[in-house]
């Protein structure tokens, strides 16, 4: 195991407070100035089950998890089986005795402690906190301190119990891992957060949602965030009234926003053809999850990039591009935002469960964030849809004494329908006008994530999944360079050339490699394999090295 | 009265209904200006249909959606902006069978929309299939030995789902739907208007002529309005149901307004590095 990486992994029963567990691990090891990269697994089910929590952190950026932790919490049999194989060369699992005995496990009676308290197992959570703050030796005031502010219910009696369990692990296993100090505290989010953030600074006014997972955290952070900034955040009675609702919004003006995964944007799919044809700047997040149909909701697959890059009956501009960390999330957002409206069609940002609900410590430099702006007209005669060089019309929104119309059927340029078979191609070619523009400005722009290596094989990979792939090859020491595209249409081939003879492998989460199809149809890149995982789960670091070199 | 017409030809057919609901909604428009609804600010919208060309007539300011699809744009357009007076037109088919739904919750949010409702009881656009409001047995190319369905009642529905306002018009009776219009978009909230409006081809005007009657008095209660529009005859005219609760979109935001409250980048920014400190 890379030595300078520490993973804490914690699993029990759906509301025990794992993933809560996670998440103090993580501020924890942030608070001792480090970086952390915390995946969560859950089941479709409010209580029961099993779910667990994997924080893997580093004084170095880390940009995956790792499944073989240094320290294993379980806290019920189901965690302890699961997880028995997923301890690290020199780690340690720590179990409930009370639910079981177990040969080279520290047993830890978590049940019958908690039971001196009200609360009882729900205190699991805090006594997985105080387990890992007493292997790492993170001393006990620290420790209290984070409990009395992570944990606000029951403050006293979660301390208490946080003591006594940090006491019972110390004379085995106290300050078992030293970990090194980090340079200094980070925030940490989820993608889901930073896809948030990032259109609230580009400007969002609205925003529009149904809940599915992987996307109902962004309808939940902002709709708690609503009132702070000015927004109007609904949840509609379908994905149909949420595009159709957005589409309304954009006409008078607001920068609005949509989020969903693959089933809710299958339903979409109309409206996204709606803002094609009357130019609505929308953006739709994407957060894919294993399908077809309802597929599996709480875990990852990339399987939707084809959906996303054609889905809308008719010809018309469609934007997607495809965030591979934390920070980019951000910064795209905010540029998608941007784009949608400089061009006025709709775009999507394509993501997936991995990212929206993986969080990490992040450096952002909020500034950086685009501004969504849009050509306005000037004065005089308005007609919505005016022909001009570059195919965008000026904006105007009502109110105002000029008449404003967009319109759904094929129309003219004062936006009256027509059927007309002179104005049905101006009209076409008006549109399709803006593709050019489009590369234009990207090509002015970093469209495509590349980190240059000496092995002569290339890596392409897209969306989060190039987290994985960095961590796999920095695990490993191997040095290939990583190609990612940000932009998946218009993929910036220009950008690709390069590549076109050499070897190249393709990593993505697709059972028929939908990424690889892309590259090949549209780039003409020769593509010796693929590594392909398609179980829901993403990729580990230290598996995913070694298909790499199997396949070499 | 011509300057709210645009250059688009007129493609209903001769003796259409619709046209009285245009005359109707032209009618309104000034009257509504006197009463201090400046015309800058009223935005309409339009399904597919019959009813929808009236987008293309009316030179007005809108969003011309798509099949069932527009009391959601409508929606959308209210909870942007609250200041913009949103008339949404629909035919049965697009409101009651395609957007069912959304029409539905529009009311049930108590959305601070006018929702015009061209009820010509067929599917006249797509040659006469049997509509939501279509009597059972009616004939059409889908239903060629007569429809299985009993018809929606539009008024105790749209009473039930929470429209605060609930009225019917009828395309031969301006005086009166040019009227009702005028309340609906003066009433803060859900403005229901069914209007009957033959489709010539299908339905002949003497068949409404012959039967339309009005209410003697508006009811005072919930219970009178449900009474009401269960047991009078569709041809009965007349606000049915007329009440006060909060509109959605104050709900939602008391008086904040989206778009022209909107904050500054370095507003929002200030605010998201308050939020990461937190992270």
């Amino acid at each position: 195991m890379d030595s300078d990486v520490f993973t804490f992994l914690v699993g029990g029963k759906a509301g025990e407070g794992v993933k809560k567990a996670g998440s103090v691990a993580a501020h924890i090891f942030s608070s001792m100035g480090r970086y952390v990269f915390q995946m969560d697994d859950y089941m479709s089910l409010i209580r029961g089950g099993h779910n667990f929590s994997v924080v893997s952190t580093s004084p170095r950026w880390i940009s995956s998890h790792y499944l073989k932790a240094n320290l294993v919490v379980n806290f019920d049999k189901r965690s302890c089986e699961t997880h028995m194989n997923d301890i690290a060369e020199n780690g340690i699992m720590i179990f409930n005795s009370d639910e079981q005995e177990l040969e080279n496990a520290i047993g830890i009676p978590l049940t019958s402690e908690a039971e001196k308290y009200p609360m009882k197992n729900l205190m699991f959570g805090v006594g997985a906190v105080a387990i890992l703050s007493a292997t790492i030796g993170f001393e006990k005031d620290k420790m209290n301190q984070i409990i009395r502010s992570e944990y606000p219910r029951g403050i006293e009696d979660n301390i208490s119990f946080a003591n006594t369990i940090y006491d019972i692990v110390s004379p085995d296993c106290g300050a078992k891992f030293l970990l090194e100090k980090g340079d200094k505290k980070r925030p940490i989010i989820t993608g889901n957060e930073a896809i948030s953030l990032g259109a609230i600074a580009g400007g969002l006014n609205v925003y529009y949602g149904y809940p599915m997972t992987p996307a109902s955290s962004i309808l939940h952070f902002l709709a708690k965030e609503a009132e702070n900034f000015g927004l109007a955040v609904v949840h509609a009675e379908s994905e149909i009234a949420v595009i159709n609702m957005a589409i309304g919004s954009a006409f008078t003006g607001a920068k609005s926003m949509v989020g969903t995964s693959g089933g809710g944007f299958a339903l979409m799919t109309e409206g996204y053809s709606l803002a094609g044809i009357t130019e609505t700047p929308l953006l739709i997040i994407l957060s894919q999850r294993p399908g077809p149909a309802t597929g599996v909701p709480t875990y990852t697959e990339q399987a939707d990039l084809s959906f996303s890059l054609t889905a809308g009956h008719g010809d018309f501009l469609r934007i997607v591009a495809s965030p591979a960390t934390v920070e980019e999330a951000y910064y795209l957002t905010a540029e998608m935002l941007n784009l949608v409206w400089r061009f006025q069609t709709p775009g999507i940002l394509l993501t997936e469960k991995h990212l929206s609900e993986s969080s990490m410590t992040i450096d952002i430099d909020l500034e950086k964030a685009k501004w969504a702006d849009q050509k306005m007209h000037n004065g005089g005669d308005y007609k919505r849809y005016l022909d001009t060089a570059d195919g965008v019309s000026p904006m105007l929104f009502p109110p105002s004494k000029e008449i404003i119309k967009w319109n759904s059927y094929e129309h003219d340029e004062f936006g009256i329908t027509t059927e007309n078979a002179e104005m049905i191609s101006f009209m076409h070619d008006k549109r399709n006008k803006k593709l050019e523009i489009l590369v234009e400005y990207l090509k002015a722009h970093h469209t495509v994530n590349i980190t240059r290596g000496d092995n002569p094989t290339n890596i392409f990979t897209y969306g989060s999944t190039y987290m994985s792939v960095l961590e796999a090859l920095k695990y490993s020491k191997m040095n290939h360079t990583i190609i990612q595209p940000i932009y998946l249409n218009p993929l910036p081939i220009w950008e690709l050339k390069e590549f076109k003879d050499q070897e190249n492998i393709v990593i993505e989460q697709s059972i028929t490699g939908q990424f690889a199809t892309l590259l090949k149809e549209k780039a003409g890149l020769k593509i010796k394999t693929i590594i392909n995982q398609y179980n829901g789960r993403p990729f580990d670091p230290i598996e995913l090295s070694n298909k790499i070199k199997e396949v070499l | 009265m011509e300057d709210l017409k645009t250059y688009a030809d007129i493609t209903w057919c001769p003796g259409c209904g619709n046209f009285g609901i245009f005359t109707a909604v032209r009618n309104a428009i000034p009257l509504l200006e006197e009463k201090g609804i400046k015309r800058n600010n009223i935005v309409i919208t339009a399904g597919i249909g019959c009813h929808a060309k009236i987008f293309d007539y009316l030179n007005l300011s809108g969003f011309y959606g798509l099949h069932g699809r527009n009391s959601s744009n409508s929606e959308g357009i209210k909870i942007a902006n609250p200041d913009l007076k949103v008339i949404n037109f629909s035919g049965d088919a697009n409101g009651l069978a395609e957007g069912l739904a959304h029409t539905m919750f529009a009311a049930k949010r108590n959305q601070d929309i006018t929702f015009i409702l061209h009820n010509n009881s067929v599917y006249a656009l797509t040659t006469g299939q049997f509509s939501p409001l279509a009597e059972k047995g009616w004939k059409g190319p889908s239903t060629p030995r007569g429809s299985y369905e009993k018809p929606f009642n539009p008024m105790s529905l749209m009473i039930e789902a929470g429209a605060t306002f609930v009225a019917r018009g009828f395309a031969g009776d301006i005086k009166h739907l040019t009227d009702i219009i005028i309340q609906g978009v003066e009433h803060e909230g859900f403005s229901f208007i069914e209007v009957l409006q033959p489709a010539v081809p299908y339905h002949k005007w003497v068949e409404y002529r012959e039967r339309v009657e009005y209410l003697e008095k508006e009811p005072e209660t919930h219970f009178e309005a449900i009474k009401a529009a269960k047991e009078k005859h569709k041809f009965t005219l007349g606000i049915f149901f007329r009440t006060h609760r909060p509109v959605y979109h104050k709900e939602l935001y008391g008086d904040h307004n989206p778009i022209t409250k909107r904050l500054s980048k370095e507003t929002r920014l200030e605010k998201i590095r308050k939020i990461l400190e937190s992270k």
